[in-house]
């Protein structure tokens, strides 16, 4: 019996033979799992399988239908290759971004920075910024090219790492913060990395060997430009070869899908899942909460880079207009919208909200314009719907919170966080819990005995150290 | 290891056990919240494979002493040390204390006073975050599903279906926490505690809220708990039928003070302690 | 003393007044109800650009007659502060109200939200660009033309003119919380909003109130504004935002001396990293300051000290 205090064992696996082995066998595996998955869940699999399907057919049934069919048919309009290609890096970013918030429940408000710092890492390194250098790998340009030109593989990479790496930088000011605390200063990040991206343009720097006099790090407003489009296996997927393009974004989507459910359904998840519940119950069970949400900052992080990468290479430049705080807020309102905690939901989100930005709103516009003619009223086509984003969005942001807080497709336990049963409804013990969120502003013995909490964090005016998304109860 | 349980009593009191048959040593452990003393100086020992039990009237200091030993409040003077290893030390005027998740490594496991569970997740999760601890893999272990991972939790869920199914849980192991009966999740906290692999169990308020029957089963359940798992428990409590049932020894604290130390029967006797709660007539009627 | 440092130095306080305005508006909701109203900026700004309408429909410009002159730019200030207090009070009860018991994610998303419609309501009446309004308060010297100092440092009816809204505000606002039993009131909301209703206070009422006070605020800030720099923009709101709440968290949020100590620190921020580093820098700075005080020292200058945890 006293094998159940003991914790598991960890026994010997075999290292990279083992996993390569595994991975294969999983692989020869597939089609029983599959027949397996059909037995029990039909519906779903066949929904799931479906989508995927036209998901991956999709920039072909674009040309060959919908583009037509919208125009001649069907009247919401397809959204063209660029748009596409972005829907999926947003999308990448949402799934980021749903690490932070969605899981581990930090609301950061900054998320724009290391999309900002993947696209000009990757600019950095597929570009001719570095003039000075000429390092060229696996590149088709001429020896003596002046910048550093790494293949896509490596700058994709290269990009997610240095945006994790800040990511868990910027993080961890915040650790010791409460939630709304913990929103303003990650929004403080997301507003100046962009600005020292705007303005390192003219540095005089020496320390030591390293002298920089008039160095333009960034390219400032104007950006870096051109960007090496990306280029796997001789083919290109660069704007110019916009098909290709919306491949590699599903690819990378499809990737960051893997990553964030493996991350989900991992002891890493749950230590996530019950920081956001109650940070200080999770403490004490052993999770070391610094650690963890640094992951968990650096992770989503992470996704951004992926993201930037995508964004540098795609459109073979980048500049720091496209990394403003609304960015930051449009992919919050993106997982809002779309479901909070859920991965599925918030690439909905993505992928509804870009739509309705780019591709929607502009054709309100030209068929206001048309019906304006026609009625005789040529003024209604001086209504400009795309002006009318930020409007749109902060509506429905705010009709979001009051009436579906927890989005289109929310995973169900921030949708039964959001719905908090009263107290007096839910089983006795709520009762009892309701009493530990009484305001501690000094530590009286009566007060400090009567909960188990102790007085509050710095960061917090009062009360116990809160985090996003918890009910108005304590557990 | 339960050699203690029964052997004559000046042998459990503070200051009287050998320190290798210590599982918590305390000595001087004060605490203070600007001007207010909520510890004053208390020394407190917890010999291995015993049942101490901590009582007082309400703002005795009994939580935040609580908080103490497992780290979330540091103390303003003391030392405490566990199963050898220091968690409390003073380091020239200040005090430094390990960190809670690193009290909880070295083996101690607590409920709470008002429960805490991890509400939208299931009975099986909570059990599996109390795992975390001693669980080996890393983040690029679950990104990649290396059969480190794999192996991992299989084992992992395996060993917490049988820590519920102890508990009584069994068939409730997918059910959210916020939806189990009170009594379901006082146990499943204690799950929970349990698999974070302790040596001591703290134990704060376990029977709040419980009828006559349900007290009785939780009495039977703690007793289990030291001679199934081989647990030293350190348990505070209002009720003094469980506290006089299953106690080696009692401490009593009143204003941050230890009042009074001893058997239950001898606590109970104890005209201070009588004060302390009742009032000083009470004291006097004997 | 360097005269480009005084002058610096008059630039930060006659703006840190501005600031302070604003400030008292986030430190006033912050106080009653915790939540960082994000819109509240964007309030501000609405009433920068509704008082230059009022002022340029009541033909209030350079040349007019300083009587008359006063006499509509007071009426414009009256009209303003109700308008501004009107919508900052229907926002409340429209976008924060109802979620007064929901995680206090939700206030915050919802506030961000309105801050967002707002700024696109500026963006569709006024347009993308700066709107600049000439001098109407004349910009010369006071300290050479009427006290006839020889100096290049420059105090001109502006910046009285700032100092003359702003302070009597402040002062009566102070008194208000301080003395009156409405204040009172206010005050026992923001320590205890469950207690206060149970003491007899119509707590929905108290929060509407403290809503409306902040709300003129932000509409006598925002007609200083145009008047004093001559300028609006439809995101004035988030620079301004920022400023101001970075104000109200510097001085200690909830406390109101604090906002508009804060207000003049940083408005004296803003100055000195404007003149000796570059505007562009200037929001950088400002946040950097946001987040150093955030993360050492929340309670900011004036607010309490809290008891140490582990």
């Amino acid at each position: 019996m006293s094998s159940l205090i003991t914790p598991v064992e960890h026994g010997r696996t075999g290292g990279l033979p083992a996993w390569l082995a595994h991975l294969a066998s999983s692989a020869a595996n597939w089609p029983t799992a599959y027949r397996a998955r059909l037995q029990e869940r039909p519906r779903r699999t066949v929904l799931l399988s479906a989508l995927v399907v036209l998901v991956f057919a999709y920039p072909l049934l674009n040309r060959a239908v919908l583009q037509p069919f919208s125009r001649n048919v069907f009247p919401l309009p397809a959204p063209d290759d660029t748009t596409v290609v972005f829907m999926l890096i947003f999308a990448t970013m949402a799934i980021g971004l749903n690490i932070v918030i969605g899981f581990a429940g930090l609301l950061d408000l900054g998320y724009v920075a290391f999309y900002a710092l993947g696209a000009y890492s990757a600019a950095y390194l597929a570009s001719p910024h570095w003039s000075g250098v000429s390092i060229l790998l696996f590149s088709d340009l001429p020896a003596g090219f002046p910048g550093i030109h790494l293949p896509f593989f490596i700058i994709f990479w290269a990009a997610a790492l240095v945006a994790a790496l800040f990511g868990a930088l910027l993080g961890a000011p915040t650790l010791r913060l409460r939630g709304d605390y913990l929103a303003i200063v990650t929004l403080g990040f997301g507003e100046i990395v962009p600005v020292f991206f705007k303005n390192l343009v003219n540095v005089h720097f020496s320390f030591g060997p390293i002298q920089l006099v008039n160095a333009n790090l960034t390219g400032g407003p104007l950006g870096i430009n051109p960007i090496d489009a990306p280029e796997l296996f001789g083919i290109k997927f660069g704007v110019i070869h916009g098909f290709n393009a919306v491949y590699l974004a599903l690819a990378v989507v499809a990737m960051s899908i893997v990553i964030a459910r493996n991350l989900e359904r991992s002891r890493m998840g749950r230590a996530w899942m019950a920081i956001r519940e109650d940070e200080t119950a999770a403490e004490m069970m052993g999770v070391n909460t610094v650690r963890t949400k640094l992951l968990a900052f650096g992770l989503g992080a992470s996704f951004a880079g992926f993201a930037g990468a995508m964004q540098a290479s795609y459109q073979g430049a980048t500049t720091s207009d496209f990394f403003m705080f609304a960015t930051s807020i449009l992919v919050v309102i993106m997982i809002i919208l779309g479901g909070i905690g859920n991965i599925w939901g918030v690439i909905l989100g993505a992928i509804t909200v870009q739509y309705v930005d780019k591709t929607l709103l502009g054709w309100v516009g030209n068929r206001l314009k048309d019906t304006g003619v026609a009625i005789g009223s040529p003024q209604l086509g001086e209504i400009n719907p795309s002006q009318f984003s930020f409007l749109l969005l902060g509506l429905a942001l705010v009709l979001m919170m009051r009436f579906r807080p927890e989005g289109l497709l929310p995973s169900r336990q921030r949708a039964a966080e959001l719905h908090a049963a009263p107290p007096d409804q839910a089983l006795g013990s709520a009762a009892v819990m309701e009493i530990e969120e009484e305001v501690i502003e000094e530590a009286e013995p009566e007060d400090v005995d009567a909960t188990t909490d102790p007085p509050p964090e710095p960061g917090a005016a009062s009360g116990p150290p809160d985090t996003p998304g918890r009910p108005g109860g304590v557990t | 290891m339960s050699a203690m349980a029964g052997a004559p009593l000046a042998e459990l009191r503070t200051g009287h056990v050998p320190d290798d048959q210590l599982l918590v040593r305390a000595r001087g452990v004060t605490k203070r919240f600007g001007g207010l003393v909520a510890v004053n100086s208390v020394d407190f020992d917890i010999p291995r494979g015993a049942i101490v039990s901590l009582i007082g009237p309400n703002g005795a200091g009994k939580t935040t002493f609580f908080n103490m030993i497992t780290g979330y409040y540091v103390p303003t003077r003391g030392d405490i040390s566990f199963d050898g290893h220091p968690i409390v030390s003073m380091k020239g005027e200040k005090a430094r204390s390990k960190k809670p998740h690193e009290v909880t490594a070295l083996g101690i496991g607590r409920t709470f006073q008002n429960i805490r569970l991890f509400s939208t997740m299931s009975a099986l999760d909570n059990v599996l975050v109390g795992q975390h601890v001693h669980l080996r893999s890393h983040w690029w272990d679950a990104v990649l599903r290396t059969p480190l991972l794999l192996a991992e939790e299989e084992r992992a869920t395996e060993r917490a279906h049988a820590l519920l199914e102890f508990l009584g849980l069994g068939a409730r192991a997918h059910t959210w926490a916020r939806n189990l009966p009170y009594g379901d999740q006082r146990r499943l906290e204690i799950a929970r505690a349990l698999a974070t692999s302790p040596k001591l169990l703290l134990l704060d308020e376990p029977t709040a809220g419980m009828n006559a029957s349900e007290t009785r089963e939780m009495t039977d359940l703690i007793r289990r708990l030291r001679a199934e798992l081989g647990l030293t428990v350190l348990l505070i409590e209002h009720d003094m039928r469980v506290v006089m049932g299953i106690s080696d020894r009692v401490t009593v604290l009143d204003y941050g003070e230890v009042l009074a130390e001893g058997s239950p029967a001898e606590v109970r006797a104890n005209p201070r302690v009588i004060e302390a709660y009742l009032g000083r007539g009470a004291a006097e009627e004997g | 003393m360097d005269e480009q440092l005084l002058q610096t130095i008059v630039i930060g306080l006659s703006n840190g007044l501005i600031y302070a305005l604003v400030a008292l508006g986030y430190t006033l909701v912050y106080g009653i109800i915790e939540l960082i109203n994000f819109a509240h900026g964007d309030v501000f700004m609405l009433g920068s650009m509704l008082a230059l309408t009022l002022l340029i429909t009541f033909g209030v410009t350079t040349g007019t007659d300083p009587l008359t002159a006063i006499a509509l730019i007071v009426l414009v200030l009256a009209i303003t502060m109700a308008v501004t207090a009107t919508l900052n009070v229907t926002i409340e009860r429209v976008a924060y109200r109802p979620l007064r018991h929901a995680p206090r994610l939700a206030p915050l998303i919802s506030a961000i939200g309105m801050s967002f419609v707002l700024q696109n309501v500026g963006l569709l009446w006024k347009g993308p660009a700066n709107i600049g309004f000439p001098d109407v308060i004349p910009n010369t010297n006071i300290l050479t033309t009427v006290l006839g100092l020889d100096t290049s440092v420059a105090i001109t009816y502006k910046h009285l003119f700032a100092a003359v809204v702003t302070i009597p505000l402040l002062i009566v606002l102070t008194w208000f919380v301080a003395k009156t039993k409405q204040g009172k009131a206010m005050r026992a909301t923001a320590q205890d909003p469950d207690t206060a209703g149970l003491m007899g206070i119509d707590v929905n009422r108290t929060i509407a109130i403290t809503f409306v006070i902040a709300g003129a605020l932000a509409g006598a800030a925002g007609l200083v504004q145009v008047l004093y720099n001559n300028t609006t923009v439809w995101n004035l709101g988030f620079r301004f935002g920022l400023n101001a709440f970075t104000s109200a968290v510097l001085g200690g949020i909830g406390n109101l001396q604090g906002a508009v100590l804060g207000g003049i620190v940083l408005g004296l921020i803003n100055a000195f990293s404007d003149r000796y580093l570059s505007t562009q820098w200037t929001n950088a700075i400002v946040f950097g300051v946001l987040i150093g005080i955030l993360v050492f020292r929340p309670t900011g200058l004036l607010g309490q000290q809290l008891a140490d945890r582990a």
